[in-house]
């Protein structure tokens, strides 16, 4: 006989069993982050308009204000704008097209990986400011030296996560690729550059920020124009307002940078999640 | 197509692996091959597909692969080995770009495999979205879309929970009733091995030699009515194994 | 008894209600320390002659030196409080800060003057080769600067206006630190640059750059450089301003004296060029070092006296060219009253 029912007596002194698993979980307060920056402006502001924060500390909200006001009336906001995203793009996107290619060539060849990685390893640290002085003298005080400032700031770290990426990629998979014949070609193509993405794309994120960094570097070098001369300039001649103006003008490339990456993971790869 | 092994050694860094191994699989043929772990089964495995050298002897083949054969020799993996940037349909073209089949004749084909296994409503799934069983179906699918003239099995159903592996020997012995193929199939599994193997090989510990082979004159598809012998002879297969296997356990996994 | 204890008694309090009158010079005197910003360059040698001769000492004070790369960060460090006097040309940043009520200009150093080695104009070979033979060949050529609204800034648009160009007929280039102007101005990736003497007949050696002309002929009476301090010294301590101009002008008739009119003999000039390379070329042997800190040496103010229409005639500038601030005067760049002006 089968009982489907059960009953069962709770003793008088039963009790709950305690929780214990509350904490240490994410949970999303969308309201947070706006009300934080809300507040940190509001007491900067009366900060500023007290003379509790002293000008020379950090400028008023309204010397920032009016610094995007002179950008934006006089036109200097696209001059310098344009020309800093000419630099960076081209800069980025060619030393992390060079960095993906050098990249796979050490991933996927060990002569390649003898003689390059420790070359890349000993030059990835070099704080590629402090060649500037012979940038100038290899690619000129022109857009050269400022694209290729950018340019080998990018390609390191895009060499190593692809070929990080490439030795992630599961040996299962090109080992199937083998077993059923398919060309060399074609196991670079459709097994270890798909598997090397994530860490490439991911790769991404860091050589961007890496490259708004060296913006300003690169823009020390012989730029009249340009967020990073902007910014050197306003130092040099301590307007803090148009200091501020330039850095939260270098933090939203950097956002809308980060932002397009990760349009880019959602769309690329959307087999993941 | 048949194949030979003719007397394959073989050595990992000195120690012995595998010695002295000649077998024959005949056309139409599952052969399972058995032993405790560590023995070189899996290795014995990737020398048949020429994913790797012996140290000695050689594998043969001999008379021509059936027509339309794209890869006469086949594996399917333990772990599935699909790429998760592909969907189901995709893994499965994926091994039939390189013969210049795409487009109509690719679905054809794709359409064909999926069907025979059970997978047609599951075409444009990611392989995330999928349970082990899928994962290793859809792998028999893509074996199956090359026309293979031996399957190489290397533990195909050890990653799956045991009811899930009950339904998969049922489809294999479906698809293999159907249309009969040559197959090397290696397990742990004394149970997987006696209702799919026409003969079984049994391996001793390392250095691999083959100790004894069991033949099975039973028909596949008869045997779920006749479990009671199988049981036997698997328990057999066992007392010959059980020392072994024990002692195999003990052993550091790198000596 | 009775006398001689009153005497005592007297004699004591005498000594006790002296004390604040004589004794507070010295008690302050050993508290007080100054740091003083420098560059290692000739021209902070003063400041250099000053602290190594015991000057600074004979004023009561105890002297620390803080080195700097360049002049923007040593004028942001007084502001910040971190030293107390330095010594750099005018500038955008400089008037800035005077403007935020941090610091004061409150005397002069360095100025061109008639007849006395002052800055040059330097073209290089290849500009030069092409035509750039004086000054006024300069429109159309490139120019490098440090920083826009720096000196260079200045002397470059002070030669425009002299030579009768508008300055945007120049190429200004900023390249932020002087290395980088010398490798480019060598290399030939700029046309022009102008520099104090000692740099640039260093330069002028080599065969990559030539000399086209004098500072002194475009800006007459330049104030190159200006002694300045924090605001709240210049303001409320004018005792401890007084002080350090004293010693920092027994420093500058020093090295005015060895280098400049070079009437001191030969052991003061030996041993002002001692102290001077302990931080000047430090990085080469003294034998190395010695000709390039004697030679071109430009006349530092006697008495740190300010030539204020210098001043006024920079401060314009800046303002003019929107490199600093419009509402600042020049009684907010400058505290007169501790030097001569001129």
């Amino acid at each position: 006989m089968r009982d489907t029912k059960t009953e069962i007596r709770i003793p008088a002194d039963a009790k709950p069993v305690p929780f214990r698993g509350g904490g240490f979980r994410q949970r999303r307060h969308p309201l947070l982050a706006p009300l934080v920056l809300a507040a940190l402006l509001a007491i900067w502001w009366a900060g500023s308009a007290t003379g509790v924060i002293s000008p020379i500390a950090m400028p008023a909200p309204k010397d920032v204000i009016d610094a995007f006001r002179d950008l934006w009336t006089t036109g200097a906001l696209w001059t310098n704008l344009s020309v800093s995203l000419y630099r960076l793009l081209v800069g980025w996107i060619l030393g992390s097209l060079l960095g993906i290619a050098v990249g796979l060539m050490i991933g996927l060849f060990s002569q390649a990986r003898a003689s390059a990685l420790p070359i890349v390893s000993a030059l990835f640290p070099v704080p590629k400011i402090a060649l500037l002085p012979l940038f100038i003298i290899w690619f000129g005080i022109g857009e050269g030296s400022k694209v290729a400032t950018i340019l080998f700031g990018t390609f390191f770290p895009t060499v190593i996560s692809t070929y990080a990426g490439v030795d992630a990629v599961d040996r299962g998979l090109i080992r199937m690729g083998q077993s059923f014949g398919l060309r060399w070609s074609s196991i670079v193509r459709k097994i270890i550059l798909p598997g090397a993405l994530p860490a490439i794309l991911s790769g991404f994120r860091i050589s961007f920020s890496i490259a708004i960094v060296l913006l300003v570097a690169a823009e020390m070098i012989g730029a009249q124009h340009g967020i990073g001369a902007y910014i050197l300039m306003a130092g040099s001649l301590f307007n803090l307002g148009q200091l501020f103006a330039g850095v939260i003008l270098l933090s939203a490339i950097g956002l809308f940078g980060s932002w397009l990456i990760g349009l880019a993971e959602r769309r690329m790869l959307d087999w993941r999640q | 197509m048949r194949i030979l092994l003719d007397k394959i050694s073989h050595a990992y860094d000195g120690t012995q692996v595998l010695q002295d191994i000649s077998l024959d699989l005949g056309k139409g043929e599952i052969v399972s091959i058995i032993g405790p772990s560590g023995c070189g089964k899996s290795t014995l495995l990737r020398m048949i597909g020429g994913l790797e050298r012996p140290t000695s002897g050689q594998v043969l083949v001999t008379g021509a692969a059936p027509q339309g054969c794209l890869n006469p020799l086949t594996y399917i993996f333990q772990d599935f080995a699909l790429l998760p940037w592909r969907t189901v349909a995709g893994n499965i073209s994926l091994v039939l770009e390189d013969h210049g089949i795409r487009g109509a004749r690719a679905r054809e084909v794709i359409d064909d495999v999926l069907a025979r296994t059970k997978l047609s409503d599951f075409r444009k799934a990611w392989p995330r979205q999928l349970s082990g069983g899928m994962k290793q179906r859809v792998a028999i699918a893509r074996a199956l879309a090359v026309r293979p003239a031996v399957m190489l099995m290397d533990e195909p159903l050890s990653a799956l929970d045991s009811q899930t592996r009950e339904l998969l020997m049922d489809d294999l012995v479906e698809l293999w009733t159907r249309t009969p193929f040559s197959a090397a199939y290696v397990t742990h599994n004394l149970a997987e091995a006696v209702r799919l193997g026409h003969r079984i090989v049994v391996l001793s510990r390392r250095p691999g030699r083959i100790r004894e082979v069991v033949t099975i004159d039973m028909p596949l598809a008869d045997r779920p009515a006749h479990m009671a012998e199988l049981e036997k002879i698997q328990r057999d297969l066992w007392d010959m194994m059980r020392d072994e296997a024990a002692a195999a356990d003990r052993e550091l996994a790198d000596a | 008894m009775t006398m001689t204890n009153r005497r005592a008694l007297l004699a004591g309090l005498g000594a006790a209600t002296a004390a604040p009158f004589v004794l507070p010079r010295r008690a302050l005197a050993a508290s007080d320390t100054i740091r003083v910003g420098i560059l290692s360059l000739t021209s902070h040698a003063p400041a250099l002659i000053a602290a190594a001769k015991g000057y600074f000492k004979e004023q009561g004070f105890e002297v620390k030196l803080v080195m700097f790369q360049a002049a923007q960060p040593m004028a942001v460090a007084i502001a910040s409080g971190d030293i107390d006097f330095g010594m750099t040309a005018i500038s955008g940043g400089l008037v800035s800060l005077a403007q935020k009520g941090a610091i004061r200009i409150i005397g002069g150093a360095l100025q061109e003057h008639e007849g006395i080695e002052g800055q040059k104009i330097l073209a290089s070979k290849k500009a030069h080769d092409a035509g750039l033979k004086t000054p006024a060949d300069l429109k159309g050529h490139s120019f490098g600067l440090t920083t826009a609204g720096s000196s260079f800034n200045y002397m470059a648009d002070m030669i425009a206006k002299k030579s009768g160009f508008p300055a945007s007929d120049m190429r200004l280039v900023p390249l932020q630190k002087v290395p980088a102007i010398i490798a480019s101005l060598k290399s030939g990736q700029i046309d022009a640059w102008s520099i104090v003497p000692n740099i640039a007949d260093a330069l002028t050696k080599g065969p990559e750059v030539v000399e086209i002309g004098k500072i002194s002929d475009y800006i007459p009476d330049y104030q190159v450089t200006t002694v300045f301090t924090s605001a709240r010294i210049a303001d409320t301590k004018p005792e401890i301003a007084k002080r350090y101009i004293a010693a920092l002008s027994k420093g500058i008739d020093d090295y005015n004296n060895a280098l400049v009119y070079k009437k001191a003999d030969q052991a003061e000039v030996d041993a002002i060029t001692k102290i001077i390379h302990q931080y000047v070329y430090s990085d080469q042997p003294l034998e190395k070092a010695a000709p390039r800190i004697q030679h071109g040496a430009m006349l530092c103010n006697p008495g740190a006296a300010l030539t204020m229409s210098s001043v006024k005639s920079q401060l314009e500038w800046l303002q003019g060219a929107n490199m600093a601030p419009k509402d600042v005067t020049l009684d907010q760049l400058v505290k007169t009253g501790y030097v001569k002006t001129l």
